[in-house]
This record gives structure tokens, C-alpha cells and sequence, in this order.
């Protein structure tokens, strides 16, 4: 009788946790990033349409003091898709451009469009999606920035909804 | 004026200059007089810590004036806005408990309870996301919830334009305020919005601590370092790592996080608001400021004491799908699932929180009822 009451228990147990696996990834597949303000197009992208485009990694020592491996797409890549003023264009006022990048929980950083672009910089900002050959884990994907050359990784800002280009107003 | 330039044309052709020019003064006169009566409204000056930061917005056809501050204060405490004529926002929000009502829900006007705890109404410029689920931009659009819910002062902005067009001194409060447009829906909220700007909590001894002017005891200076640190066994040191979230000047950052109060919900919270199952029981980080002054705690007032709260933080955290990563893995003990504050610490925690209570704030004369004096009533 007990041993029937455990197994069933396990089964129960079993299936709630797959539920919330389902749930989790329903959940992470489902969310969104949006590209918007001085843009031509703007966008909308789930983790399939970041997939689609040309994947790159860093292996990078991330706050854990220990070595990963982020894959994902070039912020650039994105700015460029939604018609952002970078290369020949990234002159005159559109130097006073960022991006101001903002996470489910409301944190925001902002990176001058020109810490972003090649023609500046050797350092390739990335959107990463997987951390060690696995989607990022709640709390820290589905999208998160991994900046290597920030020493201090409050900028590599996690769980990012939205990145809006603006103009400096002061 | 359409009247002046049919003058105007009539007379330039066929008349001389100096006819001209004496209606030219005579309109002037008239119209310097006319400005006079009807004076134009005095700018306010918003006075607050340079490390507060000036990151906020005020709407472009809602300056804050003396004119309309000295409006909105007598609204706020203006039963005449609910439909029953006995609740004002004060009803909820009481200044000497820093604009809070010490009640878990609050009753309103219909006699049922809101869904939610009210919430200390300080430094609200600052803030871009109002209620517990940040479903509200701006002030002016916020103070039309409560005005019209049900469940709060359950009354049309038009039938509480049209009670006060019929009060005194509301009719020429609203004129020296907005001018010719009177009392109307819009200016009630403006006024409303631009008192509610003015209340800032600045004069706590934690800012005068900041400005160097206060020496913390030994237990608030113990309490401040557990609430900025974050906890580290390997090395030893101890924390709470509340700053993370509750941290900065203000003690007040706008971020929006389930903090381990449930593992199933129902209220979902900031969810509803974006839809996206991530921000299920997610709610926005209150501030901290006057915070032994505004129990009980949590959008629901769950917690009757802040012994609660750090009972809470230091051992019950609930884990669900969406628990903030900053209350997990965090322990004071290595290989610990739970923080594990000592007793003394979770004490000195709240000797510090006793530095965030700012007695200037909820003693200002500026911010209480108006109508109660004898002379006013
Ligand atoms: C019946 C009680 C009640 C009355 C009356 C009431 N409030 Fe509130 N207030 C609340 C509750 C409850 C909340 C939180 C609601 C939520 O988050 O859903 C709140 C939240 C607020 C907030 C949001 C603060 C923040 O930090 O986001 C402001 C501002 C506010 N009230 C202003 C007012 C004004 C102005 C009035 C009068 C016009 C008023 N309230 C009348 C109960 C009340
Ligand atoms: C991950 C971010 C986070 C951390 C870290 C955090 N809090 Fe909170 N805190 C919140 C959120 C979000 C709420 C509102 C939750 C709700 O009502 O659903 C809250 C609410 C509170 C409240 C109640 C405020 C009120 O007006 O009712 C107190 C008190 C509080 N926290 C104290 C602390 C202390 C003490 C610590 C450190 C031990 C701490 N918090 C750490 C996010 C955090």
C-alpha cells in the first residue's frame, strides 16, 4: 500500500516537473526582444529569428570567476538589421546616438552606438542565446549582452527586452 | 482680439499716425491690466539632494506652481471627491504614517477592499511606473485610478468637477491655478500630480549621513554594511545583499522582482501588465524610505512587522519559475540554500531602516490636510 501511495507520488511528482520544463521553455520561446526609436524597421525578435542569423561565441570568464562559452548573434548584426546609422553613416550628430538597453526587470545600461561598431572598436558585443551549448537559463536569458572587454560585467545585462536607439538631449 | 483687428483695419487707411499709435498704447495699457488681474501662475521650485539625481520628467503643460500646488493639496484632502462625500485620498494615505493607511488592504467607498496594500506616496517624481505593478506612466494618468475605482472613491471625474465647480473657494482656486479653462477633469488630476511632486522625503538622518552630517550608532553602521553586502562564507563576509535591489540614495530603484513570497499566485502582478509569463508574480520594488512607519508589508500586507519581512528574507523564501536570481544561491553559510541572518543581524538591520525615517517629512506642514484648520473650515 505505502510502496503504490511512493510510486504514485513519483509519477505526480514526475509529471509536474515536466510541466514546468514545458512551461519553461514555452515560456522563454515565446519571449521577445524589441528594437526600436531612431531605427528604420523596427523589430520584434524571438529566439527562432536569432537563430536564423550568423551565429558567433566568446569564450569569456563570466562573474562566477569560471570560463564559458556564449553563443548568439553581433549587436551590430541586429543594429543593422533594424536600420541603424552605424559604418559610413556613424558621423557627424549620429555620433551623439546610444543604445539604451533594458532588462525584464527594469535594469537599464547604454552603450554609445560607437563602442558598438566595427569601423570603431575590435571588440564584437554580443547578444548571446546559449551559455555552454544550452539556451541561457531563466534569470539570465533568453537574451543576455556579453561585452568582453567591460572588466566589470554590469553592463552584460540579462534577461534584455528591448534596446532603443536615441539621440543625447540635453 | 478679433474685435481690436477690425479697429485696426478700419483706421490704419485713411487716418494719421498718431491716431494709431495712441490705440496702439491705449491696447497695451488695457491688455498689461487684464494680465495683472488674471496674474500668471508662480513657478515652484522643486528642492531635493543633488544625489538624488534629476532623472525625471515633468509634463510640458503641467508646470508645477505655487498656485497649483496650494490646489492640489486641498483636493487631496477633498472628500468631496468620492461618491459618498467621506473619503479622501488621505483616507488611504495619511501623512504621519508617510502617506500610507497601516491597514493590509484599505476599505473604500463601496465598502469592499482593494486588491492591493496602498503605498507610501514619497520622492513620486522620481518614479516612471506607478502601483505595485507599474501599470500606470505619469502622474496625472495615475490619480484618475483612484478617484474613479469602485473599490476606492467610486466617482466620475465629471460629476467631481461639477461638486467642486459648485464649492468655494474651488471656482477661483482653479482660475489662479490654470486660468480661464476652470475646473475641469484635466486640472483636477494637474493639481493633484503637481502636490504629489512636492512630496519629497530628503531629511532622514541616512541623507544627512550621506551629506556627512550624522554619525550612525554601532548597530545602524552594522545594519547598513548586511544591507549593502553581499554575502561571501568563502571569504566572511556577511551580508543581506537588500541593496541590490533597495539600494541608492533614494533607497528607492525601479525594478520589478518576485521576491520569494509565493510559489503559486494569485496575484499575478507585473504579468498582467506585459504579458509575458517571465514577469509572473514580479512586482515593482517599493521604497524603503520611512519604511518602520508603513506596515504592514508587501502588496498584500501580508507581513504585520518588519521582523516579518527579515524572517522572510533570511528563511522562507518560496522558489517558483520566476524567483528573482538574486535570492537564490545566496547564503551566509557555505553550500546554505537559505541566507541565515543571526538574530542580532536581522536587528541591525532594522536599526538601520530606523535611519530612513524622516520626521520632517511627515511633520511638514506643507503636505497636511488643509481644511482642518478651525479658520479654514
Ligand atoms: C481606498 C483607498 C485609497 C484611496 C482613497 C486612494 N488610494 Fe492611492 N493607493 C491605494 C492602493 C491600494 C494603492 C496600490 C494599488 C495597486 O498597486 O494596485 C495606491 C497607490 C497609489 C499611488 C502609487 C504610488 C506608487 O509609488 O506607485 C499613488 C500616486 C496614489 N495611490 C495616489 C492617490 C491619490 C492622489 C488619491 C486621491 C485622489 C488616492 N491615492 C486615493 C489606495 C487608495
Ligand atoms: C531581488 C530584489 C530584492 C531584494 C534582493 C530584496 N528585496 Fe525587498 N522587496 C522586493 C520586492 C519586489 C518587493 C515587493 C514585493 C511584493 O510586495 O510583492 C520588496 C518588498 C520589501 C519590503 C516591503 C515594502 C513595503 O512597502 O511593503 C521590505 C521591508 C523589504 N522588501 C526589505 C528587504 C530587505 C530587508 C532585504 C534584504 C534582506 C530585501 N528587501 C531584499 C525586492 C527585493
Amino acid at each position: 500500500m505505502q510502496g503504490i501511495k511512493t510510486f504514485r507520488n513519483k509519477i505526480l511528482l514526475c509529471a509536474i516537473l515536466a510541466c514546468a520544463l514545458v512551461t519553461q521553455v514555452h515560456a522563454q520561446s515565446t519571449a521577445t526582444l524589441t528594437v526600436s526609436g531612431e531605427v528604420t524597421t523596427p523589430l520584434e525578435l524571438k529566439a527562432q529569428d536569432l537563430a536564423a542569423m550568423k551565429q558567433i561565441s566568446h569564450k569569456v570568464k563570466d562573474r562566477d570567476g569560471k570560463e564559458h562559452e556564449f553563443k548568439g548573434v553581433a549587436l551590430i548584426e541586429i543594429l543593422e538589421k533594424a536600420g541603424v546609422t552605424t559604418g559610413a553613416k556613424l558621423r557627424g550628430e549620429n555620433l551623439a546616438k546610444y543604445a539604451l538597453i533594458t532588462a525584464a526587470d527594469g535594469y537599464e545600461v547604454l552603450y554609445a552606438l560607437a563602442e558598438i561598431d566595427p569601423e570603431f572598436t575590435d571588440q564584437v558585443i554580443l547578444l548571446a542565446t546559449e551559455k555552454d551549448g544550452q539556451p541561457l537559463p531563466s534569470g539570465e536569458g533568453p537574451f543576455r549582452i556579453i561585452t568582453p572587454k567591460d572588466k566589470k560585467p554590469a553592463r552584460w545585462i540579462r534577461e534584455v527586452r528591448s534596446i532603443k536607439i536615441a539621440f543625447a538631449k540635453n | 482680439m478679433s474685435e481690436h483687428r477690425r479697429v485696426w483695419t478700419k483706421y490704419t487707411g485713411g487716418v494719421s499716425g498718431w491716431f494709431v499709435t495712441i490705440l496702439t498704447a491705449t491696447f497695451c495699457v488695457f491688455a498689461s491690466l487684464v494680465s495683472v488681474v488674471s496674474h500668471t501662475p508662480a513657478p515652484y521650485e522643486l528642492k531635493y539632494p543633488a544625489n538624488f539625481g534629476s532623472r525625471f520628467t515633468i509634463p510640458a503643460n503641467n508646470p508645477t506652481t505655487h498656485e497649483g500646488v496650494y490646489l492640489g493639496r486641498m483636493l487631496f484632502y477633498e472628500k468631496k471627491l468620492s461618491a459618498n462625500n467621506k473619503f479622501s485620498c488621505e483616507s488611504c494615505h495619511e501623512q504621519k504614517l508617510a502617506f500610507t493607511d497601516g491597514r493590509p488592504v484599505s476599505l473604500g467607498v463601496d465598502g469592499s477592499f482593494t486588491p492591493r496594500s496602498s503605498m507610501s506616496l514619497s520622492n513620486l517624481l522620481w518614479v516612471r511606473n506607478f502601483f505595485w505593478d507599474g501599470r500606470s506612466q505619469g502622474l496625472e494618468a495615475q490619480a484618475a485610478f483612484p478617484l474613479t475605482d469602485p473599490h476606492e472613491m467610486g466617482q466620475s471625474l465629471a460629476v467631481s468637477a461639477e461638486k467642486l465647480r459648485k464649492t468655494a473657494p474651488y471656482p477661483a482656486l482653479f482660475g489662479s491655478a490654470f486660468g480661464e479653462t476652470g475646473v475641469t477633469e484635466q486640472n483636477i488630476l494637474k493639481a493633484l500630480a503637481q502636490f504629489e511632486r512636492t512630496l519629497i522625503s530628503a531629511d532622514a538622518p541616512y541623507d544627512r549621513y550621506l551629506a556627512g552630517q550624522y554619525q550612525p550608532t554601532a548597530a545602524e553602521l552594522r545594519g547598513m554594511q548586511l544591507f549593502e553586502n553581499g554575502p561571501d562564507p568563502k571569504r566572511r563576509i556577511r551580508g543581506a545583499n537588500c541593496g541590490h535591489c533597495h539600494g541608492s540614495p533614494k533607497t528607492f530603484k525601479e525594478l520589478f522582482h518576485n521576491n520569494g513570497l509565493d510559489s503559486a499566485f494569485t496575484d499575478l502582478g507585473r504579468e498582467k501588465i506585459t504579458s509575458q509569463s517571465l514577469d509572473k508574480g514580479r512586482f515593482r520594488v517599493p521604497t524603503l524610505r520611512n519604511i518602520l512607519l508603513t506596515a504592514p508589508y508587501m502588496h498584500d500586507g501580508r507581513f504585520k512587522t518588519i521582523e516579518a519581512v527579515l524572517d522572510h528574507y533570511s528563511d522562507h523564501i518560496r522558489q517558483s519559475e520566476t524567483l528573482s536570481s538574486f535570492l537564490q544561491d545566496i547564503s551566509n553559510e557555505e553550500n546554505g540554500k537559505t541566507l541565515s541572518l543571526k538574530t542580532q543581524e536581522k536587528q541591525d538591520i532594522i536599526a538601520f531602516f530606523g535611519m530612513l525615517t524622516d520626521s520632517t517629512f511627515i511633520t511638514n506642514p506643507a503636505f497636511s490636510n488643509p481644511h482642518s484648520t478651525p479658520t479654514a473650515r
